[in-house]
């Protein structure tokens, strides 16, 4: 090998060491802003994460078929129009929307999701106000559970 | 059991404006749609799509879902109850099928 073509191509092994990490969390972070964009109508960036949203998940998951996870929230229910579940990194992020009414009594939900990957899982609330506040939580996955 | 049939439970007796734990779990293989490695085909997904939860004819929750709930989905929902009555839940998936299930309750 000349001296002309191995500097090309050690330019070319630096710009793809730099450029390929780069690109694949810019991706996969865009596919949930896009997701909640488009079911909630809001930047994910302009939700707050709030304490009054208590998120019980497992830290680890054995299987990813089988997460359970319950939401509770300290804010009355009257106040609440909604409740969004995300999953960042499912080939679909969002898993389910409950709506409540006062006849509720309160905020709660517990079920049981699938997850792909070792990811956040996040609780969305929305107010009668129209603003939105959450919760979120890391699961670790040790099987995937989408196909 | 066969696909779309449902256990609800709730407790026998509860006090008045007590918020009880709706639970339910239905049997369903909720596979979502996803594409085929090999081919790049679609394959359609079999899913639940809508739950509603009704307290004496009244439409207290409504839940939409899909192919991300797992297999057999288990769900807990709160209710307040004011007065002795029956609790329904209906429920659909992508495919048209349409079910209901329904449990009582006696307040003291």
């Amino acid at each position: 090998m000349d001296r002309r073509k191995f500097l090309l191509l050690s330019a070319v092994a630096v710009a793809g060491f730099t450029f390929a990490p780069a690109i694949k969390p810019a991706f996969a972070a865009s596919k949930l802003e896009e997701e909640v964009k488009k079911r909630l109508g809001v930047e994910l960036n302009a939700i707050k994460e709030i304490a009054e949203i208590k998120l019980t998940v497992p830290t680890i998951a054995e299987s990813g078929a089988n997460v359970p996870i319950t939401v509770e929230a300290d804010i009355p229910v009257d106040k609440v129009e909604r409740l969004w579940v995300f999953v960042d990194k499912n080939p679909t992020p969002w898993i389910a929307d409950v709506k409540f009414t006062p006849q509720n009594g309160q905020v709660f939900l517990s079920t049981r999701i699938k997850m792909g990957e070792t990811s956040n899982v996040r609780a969305i609330l929305q107010l009668k106000d129209g603003t939105f506040v959450m919760a979120t939580k890391e699961v670790k996955v040790t099987a995937g559970g989408c196909g | 059991m066969a696909t779309g049939t449902a256990i609800v439970r709730v407790p026998k007796e509860a006090q008045k404006g007590q918020v009880i734990r709706v639970q339910m779990v239905i049997t369903h293989p909720m596979t979502p749609t996803r594409r085929d490695p090999q081919t790049g085909q679609e394959i359609p997904g079999h899913y639940i799509t809508k739950l509603q939860l009704f307290y004496n004819d009244q439409l207290v929750s409504e839940m939409n879902m899909g192919g991300g709930v797992s297999a057999n989905p288990f769900i807990a929902l709160p209710l307040k109850v004011e007065s002795a009555g029956v609790i329904k839940i209906v429920y659909e998936d992508n495919k048209g099928g349409k079910w209901e299930k329904t449990a009582e309750i006696t307040v003291k």
